[in-house]
C-alpha cells in the first residue's frame, strides 16, 4: 500500500487533489481511499487529506500515521506546528512542497526531514492558468507522478473531479494542460518502501485534575483581534483610493472583517487580520482593489 | 433543633423545599406534568419573599438548560426541573453543561417517553441521561427527594467532582403523593452545604471566560472526557463523606444503595425508585410465606456504584432485576449494567433474571411480585437466568383485547 498525505490551506484544492490521486489510481485498477479532515470549515484554515492506494483492500482508515509521500500546498504550513505537516516523516519520506525555492535552497531555509522535490506551482497556475487560488490540478499531477501513476490516468481523473466541482469544460481542459506540464516538470525522488514495524507504545493512565485544568474553557477575554492570519496569504489585495467610489461592497464581503471604514468614507485594510481570499478583489466593481503577490519581503 | 417538625407534603413540594433550603440564587423554569408544581411553588416563594432567588420563565427546556448552565457558570447556584418531553427536549444541552464543569442540580420528575403519550411515571426519560455525565440520584420517598437535592448540590458543587447532578422523583406516586416529611432546620443546612464558591468558574465583565471552547485532533476531545469521567467517579467517594456529615446533622443515613433485608436472603428483587416500597412490602409477603428473599434498591445510577452492586449481591443464589425501563430490542437497561459488573466475580449469582415492569406507570400487582419471586426461584435452582419477562397479566390483556375489539368494530362497524 502507497499513503499520500496533502496538506493545504482551505481552497487550495488539497481535498480535490487527493481525489485526482485516487479516482486515477482506481481508473488504473488499484483499490484507491481518500479523505479530507479539517475543523470548522474556513478558507486559508490548514487542514489535510489523505490518499491510500493498494492491490489488495485497504484496512486502514483516516490518519496517515506513515506517509510515504507529503504533498504541501502551502509553504507556510511548514512551520505551523498545528499543521503538522513532519508527522511521521522520516529520511525516506518523498516530501513535495510547492514554493519559489528549489530543493537545496529549501533545505538551507527550513530544516527538514524527508525527501525534498520542489515545484512552484502558485507561479505556474498564475502564468498558465492566469488564476491564483486552486491548484488541485497541478497538485493531484505532481503527486501522481511522484507515486509512479500514469499521466493519462492524471489528465482523466482531473476531468472527473473538476467535473465534479461544476467547472465549465475549458477550463478544465485549461487544467489538464497545466498538469501535464507541471506531471513531466516536477523533478523526480524515487520511492522507497520498507516494512515497518509496529512500534509500541506507553499508555498513560489519567489523573483527576482540579476543574480549573480539567475544563475546556479559556479564562482570557476575547483574542480574535490579536490572532493575525496574516501568513495565509498567497496574495495580497491593495487599494487605489483614487479608483475607489465608496460603495463599501468590499468592507461588507469581507469573511474576516480585515477591512474597516474610515472617517473619509473610504476602505482601510488591515493586514494582519486579512487572509488574501481576494473576495473584495471579486466584488470591487471600479477595479479599485488591485492584487500583489506576497514575497518573504512583504509578508510579515 | 435540627428539623421542623414533621409536615404532609408531596414530593414535588418536597423538591421545592430542599431548593429552598439550599438557598439557589436562580431558577430558569417551564413547566411540564407532572412537575410544574416544583416551579410553581418556588415562583410563589420567590414572589412573596421567602425565597430569595430570581425566577425566570424560559421558552422551552432547551432554553432552561442553557440558562441554567450558563448561571451556573457565573457562580449562582441553581435549581431547575422538568420531565420526560422536557428532559428529551433539552437533551443536547444536558451533555454540554456537563462539559462546562458547572454544578447545578435538575429534578427530573420521570414520566414514560412519548409515543405513545402518557403521564404516568417510569425511567426511560431519566435513563436515557445516563451517558450524559449528570450525576443521577433516585428516591424512593418525599423524605428522600428532600434529603438528596442538599446532598446533590453538596456533591456537585465538591472540586473533585463539579458535575452537574440529577435527582429523580416518580411522576404521580411520588411527585403528587402526599406522605409525612420532616424539613429540616435552615441553619443546620447551612453547615451541612457551604457557600457556592467554584475556583474555575465566576464570569464578570471584568473577568472573561470561554466555556465549551472547540478542539480538535481528539486528544485533546478525549482528556477533557476523561476528567468528566473521573470526576464522576469521584462522586461516590464524596457522596459518602456527604452522606456520614448528613447523618450526624439530620439523623438520616443514605447510602449508594439501599438493602433491605438483604443479609440472610436467597434471592435478591433489585429496584429503583418509588416502587421499591412495593417491593418492600413483598419481600416482607414473601417472608412471611417462608422464601427467603430481599430487595436491593439502587439509589446511585451515576456514577455506577459497582462496588456495592457487587458487595450486595455476590453469595446470592438468584437476582431478578425490575426494570422500570426498556431498551427494545435488548431489554431491561440497569440489568445490562448490572450483569456487567457482577461478570468476573466467581461468587456471582447462579440465575440473574430481568423482568420488565411498571412501563407507562403500570401497576406492579402482588400476584405480579409473587410471579418474579417464583420464577426467579425456579431460575436459581436450574443454575440459568431468564428474561426479559414482560409483566404483562391475564386480565390486562384480556382488556387489551377488547380495546382493539371495540376499535376495530368502530372502524369497521361490525
Amino acid at each position: 500500500m502507497l499513503a499520500i498525505r496533502f496538506h493545504g490551506r482551505g481552497g487550495q484544492g488539497a481535498k480535490t487533489a487527493s481525489r485526482i490521486v485516487g479516482t486515477a489510481a482506481f481508473l488504473e485498477g488499484f483499490v484507491a481511499q481518500d479523505s479530507p479532515i479539517y475543523g470548522a470549515e474556513r478558507r486559508g484554515a490548514p487542514m489535510a487529506a489523505f490518499t491510500r492506494i493498494a492491490k489488495e483492500p485497504i484496512r486502514e482508515r483516516g490518519l496517515i500515521a506513515h506517509p510515504d509521500v507529503v504533498v504541501v500546498a502551502d509553504a507556510s504550513l511548514v512551520g505551523d506546528p498545528a499543521a503538522k505537516v513532519l508527522e511521521g516523516v522520516d529520511a525516506t519520506t518523498v516530501l513535495f512542497v510547492n514554493s519559489p525555492m528549489s530543493a537545496e535552497q529549501f533545505s538551507a531555509e527550513v530544516s527538514v526531514v524527508g525527501r525534498l522535490t520542489t515545484l512552484n506551482l502558485t507561479e505556474i497556475a498564475l502564468q498558465r492558468l492566469g488564476k491564483r487560488g486552486a491548484i488541485s490540478a497541478l497538485l493531484g499531477a505532481v503527486a501522481g507522478r511522484l507515486i509512479g501513476l500514469h499521466q493519462v490516468s492524471i489528465h482523466e481523473a482531473v476531468a472527473r473531479e473538476l467535473a465534479e466541482l461544476g467547472l465549465p469544460t475549458s477550463v478544465i481542459e485549461q487544467n489538464q494542460t497545466v498538469a501535464k506540464y507541471c506531471y513531466e516538470t516536477v523533478p523526480i525522488v524515487a520511492l522507497e518502501t520498507r516494512p515497518r514495524r509496529t512500534v509500541p507504545v506507553a499508555l498513560h493512565t489519567p489523573t483527576y485534575e482540579s476543574p480549573t485544568r480539567g475544563t475546556a474553557g479559556i479564562t482570557v477575554g476575547p483574542n480574535s483581534a490579536i490572532r493575525s492570519v496574516g501568513g495565509w496569504r498567497a496574495f495580497r489585495p491593495v487599494l487605489r483610493p483614487d479608483l475607489c467610489n465608496g460603495c463599501w461592497l468590499c468592507f461588507a464581503n469581507c469573511p474576516e472583517g480585515a477591512i474597516t471604514i474610515k472617517p473619509d468614507g473610504r476602505p482601510a485594510i488591515y493586514y494582519p487580520h486579512c487572509k488574501g481570499c481576494l473576495d473584495c478583489v471579486e466584488v470591487c466593481p471600479t477595479d479599485a482593489l488591485t492584487v500583489e503577490q506576497e514575497t518573504a519581503a512583504t509578508n510579515k | 433543633m435540627n428539623q421542623i417538625d414533621q409536615m404532609m407534603m408531596t414530593g414535588n413540594l418536597a423538591a421545592a423545599w430542599g431548593a429552598r433550603l439550599a438557598d439557589i440564587d436562580y431558577v430558569p423554569a417551564f413547566p411540564i406534568t407532572p412537575q410544574t408544581e416544583i416551579v410553581e411553588t418556588l415562583a410563589k416563594w420567590c414572589s412573596e419573599g421567602s425565597l430569595n432567588a430570581r425566577f425566570v420563565t424560559l421558552d422551552s427546556e432547551h432554553s432552561m438548560m442553557t440558562a441554567a448552565g450558563a448561571a451556573a457558570a457565573t457562580g449562582a447556584r441553581v435549581f431547575t426541573a422538568t420531565s420526560s418531553q422536557g428532559l428529551l427536549h433539552a437533551f443536547e444541552v444536558l451533555y454540554t453543561v456537563v462539559g462546562w464543569r458547572v454544578p447545578l442540580v435538575l429534578v427530573n420528575v420521570s414520566r414514560a417517553v412519548a409515543s405513545p403519550i402518557t403521564l404516568e411515571p417510569d425511567h426511560n426519560d431519566v435513563l436515557a441521561a445516563r451517558d450524559t455525565g449528570f450525576v443521577q440520584i433516585h428516591a424512593e420517598t418525599c423524605q428522600e427527594v428532600l434529603d438528596s437535592i442538599l446532598m446533590a448540590y453538596r456533591i456537585a458543587e465538591d472540586p473533585r467532582v463539579c458535575l452537574p447532578a440529577i435527582v429523580n422523583l416518580d411522576g404521580f406516586i411520588l411527585s403528587f403523593t402526599r406522605e409525612p416529611v420532616m424539613v429540616p432546620n435552615p441553619e443546620m443546612v447551612k453547615q451541612f452545604l457551604p457557600p457556592f464558591r467554584p475556583a474555575h468558574l465566576g464570569f464578570k465583565a471584568s473577568a472573561p471566560h470561554a466555556l465549551g471552547t472547540a478542539v480538535s485532533g481528539g486528544a485533546t476531545y478525549s482528556y477533557f472526557r476523561h476528567q468528566l469521567h473521573l470526576a464522576s467517579i469521584n462522586a461516590l467517594g464524596v457522596h459518602d463523606v456527604a452522606a456520614i456529615e448528613f447523618e450526624r446533622l439530620f439523623g438520616r443515613r443514605y447510602n449508594v444503595v439501599e438493602g433491605y433485608r438483604l443479609e440472610d436472603a436467597e434471592d435478591v428483587l433489585v429496584m429503583t425508585n418509588a416502587y421499591a416500597s412495593k417491593g418492600k412490602a413483598a419481600v416482607d409477603k414473601a417472608r412471611e410465606e417462608g422464601r427467603k428473599v430481599g430487595l436491593l434498591r439502587l439509589r446511585m445510577i451515576r456514577p455506577w456504584p459497582a462496588d456495592a452492586v457487587r458487595h450486595a449481591l455476590i453469595g446470592k443464589r438468584a437476582v431478578a432485576v425490575l426494570d422500570q425501563n426498556l431498551s427494545p430490542g435488548q431489554g431491561g437497561i440497569l440489568f445490562q449494567e448490572i450483569a456487567a459488573c457482577l461478570y468476573h466475580e466467581p461468587l456471582r449469582p447462579r440465575a440473574l433474571c430481568s423482568f420488565i415492569g411498571g412501563l407507562g406507570g403500570k401497576n406492579i400487582s402482588e400476584g405480579e411480585f409473587l410471579a418474579i419471586f417464583e420464577q426467579t426461584a425456579e431460575a436459581g435452582i436450574r443454575g440459568n437466568g431468564i428474561g426479559p419477562v414482560l409483566l404483562y397479566t391475564e386480565a390486562e390483556h384480556r382488556e387489551m383485547e377488547q380495546l382493539q375489539f371495540l376499535a376495530h368494530e368502530l372502524k369497521t362497524g361490525r
